[in-house]
């Protein structure tokens, strides 16, 4: 029986008067992965924020690993979150960037650590560049090595895939695939559905609802070996 | 129910008024010293008691609203502190028309007017960063932490603005008129008053108060409306 | 701890790199001295109640400029948020940034001391020294007051008009005891002759940074 790592009970939020999310219940177990799909300000990053305890909800409540995301205590280590802000220093080097939220999570060698995921993310030869003097791809390649770096096991990614070109799409599938695989739950979300090659559940939000993704215009989710 | 307490409050508030009127124009003795302006010390009291104790009303407010995420504590705290900055204007005003004929001067860097003052400017603090600040979605927990700190800020300026005055030569030393209370009629006059801005003050507090909750509820309201009309929209 | 240090140390090493906040601090502070000197018109008897006055104007008007921008820097990619999600207890950032603060705060009005002591013609000796409790107690006292209300101005619209309008009579004790221990200190008077005013220093920096530790936690959270 697979433990949730999240699990969300009637989730509603509202900016003012304005209803961002209504009643969402969604559950995701231990090494699963979960696909939010929906436009530009359905919610989507209003849900990761409640989640992962940065905003709180009106109604309803969000468990992570069985603690309330309204006061999350030691579940917030286990939580690594994507944004589409890099939560990046621009006037530190993209090492300084890493050791810095390494020596923040009390992780041990840290010179390596950094070096190890900067080089995972195909930015060896800029890593003493200062993150200001980055391209947009280059800034979401290292937050997602800053996410990837603590070990969550928790996935919070806020589309994983925007601004990157192909060859950085596919070493961050192969990050996200390797974290599943150890046993991670993931959340991802995207503006239409794409094949990450592993098993997923897809979801679509839209109006402030998050249900199943009706019209799979791919595969099923269940039916990898076929696509 | 409720609306019945807060209308006994006003007719009592009313009453012990028009008394404590009465006593301050008609009844006590006129101060030997000052003449007929030192009667104007009967409000000036007073009013002085209820601005720092809507001070206090606001910092409490705070530390529950921080505790409890209660929006009732928000808006005591904005009642307060808004009924606070209504007194303490007051304050600065009927002690400007004392310290005329008495020290010569409208305004004087004495050790309670200007604590009173440092009061004042601490209210508007709290008050401007209501209305800048509200369309913050954090206005509630910024505000409960500026009046907590804003009241613990206070002892601090009555033991330094007292050493400041001690210390410089002042320029004006007689203020006997303040603790001549010589004759009982006076100490009996200045209670009733006490007794009489009291009750305005939380009768003007719960006024308020209701304006707020009921803006809070419709607030409310008006957002489950939106998700009812909503969840309407979905089939 | 780690992360007290780590936070701190990430501070420092961005403003050793850039001197951004310090130089600005710095040429804010020298330009309140110069319209200072124009408005006071030094003359030698007031020198020192001159000299303490554009002190503390110039540590009041630089800090708030450095703890704004301290606040800014971490709002700029969101990383407050990567902070608040992050393990660090609220207490210890707020320590670190505190502690950051006032090292820039410090670094400043080594230089303003420098300064003062020409523009109003001061001795350079002993005074300044025993300037330095009241100056670092002071300085201290501001950087713990301005590093909770910078938290609450760097995430309001209009935050740099709010950030005195709150800061500054929070702070008018510590202005007082400040600029007169200060000023005792440059006539030349013993330490003892300002007790009392280092005393409510104290207080206030006991107060301050204490219930700053205390609700730093509600100022960066989000609703």
């Amino acid at each position: 029986m697979a433990r949730p790592a999240v699990e969300t009970r009637a989730l509603t939020k509202t900016f003012g008067v304005t209803p961002v999310l209504r009643e969402v219940a969604l559950r995701i177990d231990e090494g699963n992965c979960a696909m939010l799909i929906g436009g530009n300000g359905s919610g989507k990053s209003t849900l990761l924020r409640i989640i992962a305890g940065l905003s709180q909800p009106t109604y309803g409540d969000a468990i992570v690993f069985g603690e309330n995301s309204r006061g999350l205590g030691l579940a917030r280590r286990r939580i690594g979150m994507l944004t589409h802000q890099s939560w990046l220093y621009p006037n530190l080097t993209a090492r300084e960037n890493l050791e810095f939220y390494a020596e923040l999570y009390g992780l041990p060698h840290r010179e390596d650590l950094a070096m190890n995921w900067i080089d995972a993310v195909g930015l060896t030869a800029s890593s003493n560049d200062r993150v200001r003097e980055f391209s947009r791809g280059m800034e979401q390649r290292l937050s997602i090595a800053r996410t990837m770096m603590t070990e969550p096991d928790l996935l919070l990614l806020d589309e994983p895939f925007a601004a990157l070109d192909p060859g950085a799409v596919a070493i961050v599938g192969n990050l996200i695939r390797a974290a599943i695989a150890r046993g991670c739950a993931a959340l991802l979300t995207a503006h239409a559905p794409f094949d990450l090659d592993i098993e997923v559940a897809r979801y679509q939000i839209a109006n402030g609802r998050v249900m199943p993704l009706r019209d799979e215009p791919r595969a099923a989710p269940r039916s990898r070996m076929g696509a | 129910m409720k609306n019945k307490a807060t209308a006994m409050l006003g007719w009592s508030t009313l009453i012990m008024m028009l008394v404590a009127l009465f006593m301050v124009f008609e009844w006590v003795p006129t101060e030997e010293d000052q003449g007929i302006v030192q009667r104007i010390f009967y409000f000036h009291v007073p009013c002085a008691w209820v601005a720092f104790a809507a001070f206090g009303v606001v910092a409490i407010s705070g530390v529950f609203y921080l505790w409890l995420k209660e929006q009732l504590f928000d808006d005591l705290g904005y009642a307060a502190a808004e009924i606070g900055m209504v007194f303490c204007t007051l304050v600065l005003i009927t002690g400007s028309l004392w310290a005329k004929p008495i020290w010569g001067v409208w305004w004087t860097w004495d050790s309670r007017l200007t604590t009173t003052f440092i009061l004042w400017l601490l209210y508007g603090g709290y008050l401007m960063l209501r209305s800048i600040a509200d369309d913050t979605p954090e206005v509630a927990r910024f505000s409960a932490v500026i009046g907590i700190v804003a009241a613990l800020d206070v002892p601090v300026v009555v033991l330094s603005v007292r050493l400041w005055r001690t210390i410089h030569p002042a320029v004006l030393i007689t203020r006997a008129g303040e603790h001549g209370l010589e004759d009982p009629r006076m100490v009996v006059t200045l209670l009733v008053s006490l007794a009489a801005f009291t009750a305005l003050f939380g009768w003007m507090l719960m006024l308020r108060l209701s304006q707020l909750r009921t803006r809070s509820r419709l607030m409310i309201i008006r957002r489950d409306v939106a998700l009812i009309e909503a969840a309407a929209g979905d089939y | 701890m780690a992360a007290f240090a780590a936070v701190l140390r990430k501070d420092l090493r961005v403003e050793i790199r850039s001197g951004q906040s310090t130089i600005a601090l710095f040429a804010l502070s020298l330009l309140i001295m110069v319209v200072l000197v124009f408005a006071l018109s030094p003359q030698p008897a007031d020198r020192a109640r001159d000299g303490a006055a554009a002190l503390w104007v110039a540590l009041v008007f630089a800090g708030m400029l450095g703890a704004t921008r301290s606040m800014i820097a971490e709002n700029e990619n969101g990383c407050i948020r990567a902070l608040t999600l992050s393990p660090i207890d609220p207490a210890a950032l707020y320590g670190a940034k505190l502690t950051a603060a006032f090292a820039f705060m410090a670094i400043v009005e080594v230089a303003a001391v420098v300064l003062i002591t020409l523009f109003f013609n001061l001795d350079f000796g002993a005074d300044l020294v025993r300037l330095a409790p009241s100056l670092m107690l002071g300085t201290l006292g501001f950087a713990a007051l301005a590093t909770l209300l910078a938290a609450i101005s760097s995430r309001t619209r209009a935050g740099d008009l709010l950030l005195p309008i709150l800061a500054i009579p929070l702070f008018i004790p510590a202005i007082i005891a400040g600029v007169k221990s200060s000023e005792a200190a440059l006539s030349g008077f013993p330490l003892a002759a300002a007790s009392q005013w280092l005393g409510i220093l104290v207080a206030f920096d006991v107060l301050f940074v204490t219930v700053g530790a205390l609700l730093f936690e509600h100022v960066i959270r989000e609703d």
